[in-house]
């Protein structure tokens, strides 16, 4: 914090009530050209007959636009103080937009009954002025629209074939960027941190518009930095300016992106940090990284594919969530819902803006075997799926092993046995599995070794022995075994509440 | 839904749908106008509007609330205080108290003395949390728990309390939490209610409840709670009287249909599709009602596990079993209400026998939840509206003394999805009277409960009466130290 304080202190900024009127000038600025033109339409239509009006009323009109330019112009000056801006577009801007404000009061005065009569061919001058004003107000307006916006800013989405025609290149930046298919194969620089900064810093950072003498808009540029230095320390994400800068509460005056604009979201903070972290490499795919499990989920949520790596290394912070809640799946086809409905079953988005869903079978206990072939049409956007209690056996195993993106599976209480749950081990993502009250043996929990993201495992009520699940809680170190209570141990639950109670028990009234 | 929202829908749907003769043209404009139309599907007549979705993907699914009506003492239960042992009989210091309000039943005393806890404390599991010896059950689960020791709350007494507790606002006439938690996120279970309430008493004489505790407020009145009670007819006049039978029932309810749907037409009163709906759920819950409250098949040692009184229908522990059956057929929200806790005197004497009654199902509860894989998806909270002074009411001797209301710090704990096992959070000072470190308020537990549920306390709301209204009100932080 104390370090860029005194940076800026050091460097020569206007005070607070130069920007204060400054950044009045966007405002300002409009009034001009709303008189302005008011005037040249009113103008317009006395000459053409179309409307009745005074003369008065319309040097009133003048005398206004020529005041306001005149403010606008004022108030331009001061926010040019603050800097910023590219040097060549400002003058030509400031200098078209005094242009406004003369030659405004040039028509005002000669139209006037004051001043008119006594400037000798005064009425020939009259149209002129009126025209080369209101030409300079286009010029200066577009001009400071680049300054503001960029100068491509209007232009930019021009479709063909406009665009051949006026000459403009095709939009090459845009299409450079490819869209992201496999988060592995994606390049960090280019396809991941480049996009944040293009659409949330750019706008401020770039060649015509360079706050802070700071540029976003090419890698070169970035590495850089601004007036206050470099923008990263590679290794650093945290003491990065570029981190630090969003982090700061919004109401601090160096927060960026500035109050009011559209702010980064954690995911895309998180990913600026921990390009950072990993040294700021500017030509390496994802893969190439450590891929810790605090950004796992982030990555994955770019695109489809679940990021691979890095699953010993530590996380900070709250648990890490699946990859499959966070990834962005097609939008499940509605006619394959409804098959899923017409059998029984509950079909629930996980959450308003996730295609992921929730299966239920709360209602439908007599699912089976032959409706269980409806499931895979769905196979990308069934996360978490509840069977318990229905009457499917291991043939229904074989069409759950293809939904490839389930994390939780209910099979308790169904007639699945040790041979079904061979056919899971197709299940990359699946933490949950409920297997209670199901005749599964040790040899059936020998095949969940190969279940790689397993997290939890409910036995109660099976035919598990002690000694098979001490020795695959060995292999499976990081799995929890859930078992039950048995009559046996009831007993030995309510003897212990017993023996914990007061000896003066009961002593009531 | 907006009720506005819904008449604009219906109107569209009708106009454009219903009774359109111009073909395709008229669909497409229909669905531009309301495109959320278009893949809605046809909904069947009487079956539940469409409801709301979590914010984002949820961690907790359902939630059972153990709610302990009458206050139940922090510092005889969770909260060790043993500079209580060396200060007893001693007044309460100014300098602690500092002239915070107090009830009327114990502002006109002479003298606050100190009250220690007659029973034991003991340290149990890996975070080491004390635990009294009048919970010998809970004490074994302490892995599975988490503790708030640092709840606070505004109100003094039990009624402002409690419908604080449950519905945000101190006043009554708000939605309570299950309604804005079945309005919110709709049901995972067509053929029951979102929201059912059980209610159990201690003794004879306790603090009264009122069904505006489990009451809509002003949403749409499908998402009231519905109380079922133990035995053999849960649900009042469900079901049929003598001579009506299935066949005849349905007829009634089809004709009914019919003349609501007729009026609906001239009045679009939105009221009209919910009692339609409620008529439709509760022809359903006949059958459904039945079957998840079945608990002959039940072993025995699952009765034993809940301790003896879970045989028999209307306690506590009876009430524990059922919440399980209720939460393994997906109820999104299950309110149990356990009254009996108000002890401001002879406190030593009754809370010993309410715990006993309250201890061991609780703790069963947790861990039938548990070896159903249920706990990972479920939230159980068990507390009270506040909690009760470090002083005696009236005279404190050495076997007996009495507690009376005490808002301003109090114990809580929770089991289940989403937040960190085996944890404390929060701390109240070495007399019990203040929160040393992290409060909680009621707002920001509200906040942290919404938050598991998948939904953001700030974007869950209703606008009534010209304005937009939450259940946290304009308050609410979500704790996220407790978050998993």
């Amino acid at each position: 914090m104390n370090q860029f304080t005194l940076l800026l202190q050091a460097t020569t900024s206007p005070s607070d009530w130069v920007l204060f009127f400054g950044h009045f000038h966007p405002l300002i600025v409009h009034l001009p050209i709303g008189f302005l033109l008011v005037a040249g339409i009113l103008e317009a239509g006395r000459r053409l007959g179309k409307v009745s009006v005074s003369d008065s009323a319309i040097t009133n009109v003048l005398f206004w636009s020529a005041v306001s330019a005149t403010v606008a112009c004022l108030f331009g000056y001061l926010l040019s103080l603050g800097g910023g801006y590219e040097q060549e577009t400002l003058d030509s801007h400031m200098w078209q937009g005094i242009g406004v404000a003369v030659f405004a009061w040039i028509a005002w005065a000669v139209k006037s009954d004051y001043v008119g009569d006594r400037i000798p061919f005064g009425s020939a001058l009259y149209l002129p002025a009126l025209v080369v004003a209101i030409v300079l107000l286009g010029t200066a307006g577009h001009l400071g629209g680049s300054l503001t916006h960029g100068s491509d800013y209007l232009t930019q989405y021009t479709p063909e074939p406009f665009r051949t025609l006026a000459g403009i290149p095709p939009r090459t930046q845009e299409v450079a960027i490819k869209p992201i298919t496999d988060v592995n194969q994606a390049l960090v620089y280019e396809q991941i941190v480049n996009p944040i900064l293009k659409t949330r810093c750019v706008q401020c950072h770039n060649a015509e518009k360079s706050k802070g003498d700071l540029r976003f808009d090419t890698a070169e540029m970035l590495k850089k930095g601004g007036e206050n230095g470099p923008v990263f320390v590679a290794g650093k994400g945290t003491d990065s300016e570029l981190v630090k800068r969003c982090l700061l509460p919004e109401e601090d005056d160096h927060h960026m992106p500035p109050k009011g604009k559209t702010q980064l979201t954690e995911g895309q903070i998180a990913l600026l940090t921990w390009w950072i972290d990993q040294g700021a490499p500017f030509d390496k795919k994802v893969s190439e990284l450590n891929v810790n499990d605090a950004i796992k989920p982030v990555l994955a949520s770019l695109g489809t594919g679940a990021p691979a790596g890095g699953a010993g290394l530590a996380a900070s912070g709250p648990a890490p969530v699946s990859p499959v809640l966070t990834m962005k799946l097609p939008t499940p086809d509605p006619k394959a819902v409804d098959e899923l409905k017409q059998t029984g079953l509950l079909v629930l988005p996980l959450s308003k803006e996730q295609n992921q869903l929730e299966v239920s079978a709360v209602n439908a206990k007599a699912f089976n075997d032959a409706q269980a072939a409806v499931l895979p049409k769905l196979s990308n956007q069934i996360v978490w799926l509840k069977l318990g209690e229905t009457a499917i056996t291991d043939a229904a195993l074989a069409q759950i092993a293809k939904l490839k993106n389930l994390q939780k599976l209910h099979l308790e209480q169904t007639k699945v046995t040790d041979a079904g749950l061979k056919q899971l081990k197709a299940l990359p993502n699946l933490e949950y599995l409920n297997l209670y009250g199901t005749s599964i043996t040790d040899a059936g929990l020998k095949e969940l070794a190969g279940l790689k993201s397993l997290k939890t495992v409910y036995l109660w009520q099976t035919n598990v022995t002690e000694p098979a699940l001490a020795e695959l809680k060995k292999a499976l170190p990081d799995v929890e075994f859930v078992g039950g209570i048995s009559e046996q141990a009831v007993a030995e639950f309510t003897k212990a509440g017993a023996a914990n109670a007061q000896p003066d028990e009961d002593k009531k009234n | 839904m907006d009720i506005q929202d819904e008449i604009h829908d219906q109107l569209s749907r009708r106009t454009f749908l219903g009774q359109s003769s111009a073909g395709l043209g008229t669909i497409a404009l229909a669905s531009l106008l309301n495109p959320k139309n278009l893949f809605a599907g046809a909904s069947a007549p009487g079956e539940m509007p469409e409801l709301g979705k979590p914010h984002f993907a949820p961690k907790v699914k359902r939630v059972i609330y153990l709610f302990q009506s009458g206050a139940p003492s922090q510092l005889e239960l969770f909260d060790y205080k043993p500079k209580l042992e060396s200060m007893w009989g001693k007044d309460l210091p100014e300098s602690v108290r500092k002239g915070q309000r107090l009830t009327g039943m114990t502002a006109g005393q002479s003298h606050f003395p100190l009250a220690a806890s007659r029973y034991k404390f003991a340290q149990y599991g890996p975070s080491r949390m004390w635990i009294s010896e009048l919970l010998p059950y809970t004490s074994r689960i302490v892995n599975d728990l988490t503790f708030i020791r640092s709840m606070h709350t505004e109100a003094i007494n039990h009624d402002p309390a409690v419908t604080f507790f449950q519905t945000g606002s101190q006043q009554a006439g708000r939605p309570s939490f299950g309604s804005w938690i079945s309005y919110g996120l709709g049901s995972d279970n067509q053929n029951l209610p979102a929201f059912v309430v059980l209610l159990s008493k201690g003794r004879d004489g306790d603090q009264p409840l009122y069904a505006k505790l489990w009451s809509n407020g002003f949403l749409p009145s499908v998402h009231q709670g519905v109380v079922f009670r133990s035995g053999p007819d849960p649900v009042y006049y469900l079901n049929n009287p003598p001579g009506i039978d299935k066949a005849s029932r349905r007829r009634m309810l089809d004709y009914l249909a019919k003349m609501h749907q007729e009026q609906y037409k001239h009045v679009l009163d939105p009221e009209i599709n919910n009692r339609m709906a409620q008529y439709e759920m509760a022809y359903r819950m006949q059958t459904s009602v039945p079957e998840t409250l079945d608990i002959s098949k039940e072993p025995d040692y699952i009765f034993d596990m809940y301790g003896p009184e879970s045989r028999k229908p209307g306690t506590f522990a009876a009430n524990c079993l059922l919440a399980r059956k209720l939460i393994e057929k997906d109820v999104k929200f299950v309110q149990l209400y356990h009254q009996g806790w108000d002890q401001h005197g002879n406190l030593p004497n009754d809370i010993k026998i309410q715990t006993k009654s309250v201890d061991q199902p609780s703790a069963a509860l947790i861990l039938d939840l548990k070896q159903r894989g249920l706990l990972d998806d479920t939230l159980v909270i068990w507390g009270g509206e506040f909690g009760r002074t470090n002083y005696s009411q009236g005279k404190l001797t050495k076997d007996n003394y009495g507690r009376d209301h005490h808002p301003r710090c109090f114990s809580i704990w929770m089991a289940g999805a989403g937040i960190k096992k085996g944890m404390v959070y929060g701390e109240t000072d070495e007399f019990g009277y203040n929160i040393a470190k992290d409060p909680v308020h009621v707002h920001d537990f509200q906040a942290t409960v919404l938050h598991l549920l998948g939904m953001d306390h700030e974007k869950l709301t209703f606008k009534h009466q010209g304005r937009r209204y939450r259940l946290t009100d304009v308050h609410g932080k979500v704790v996220k130290p407790l978050l998993a």
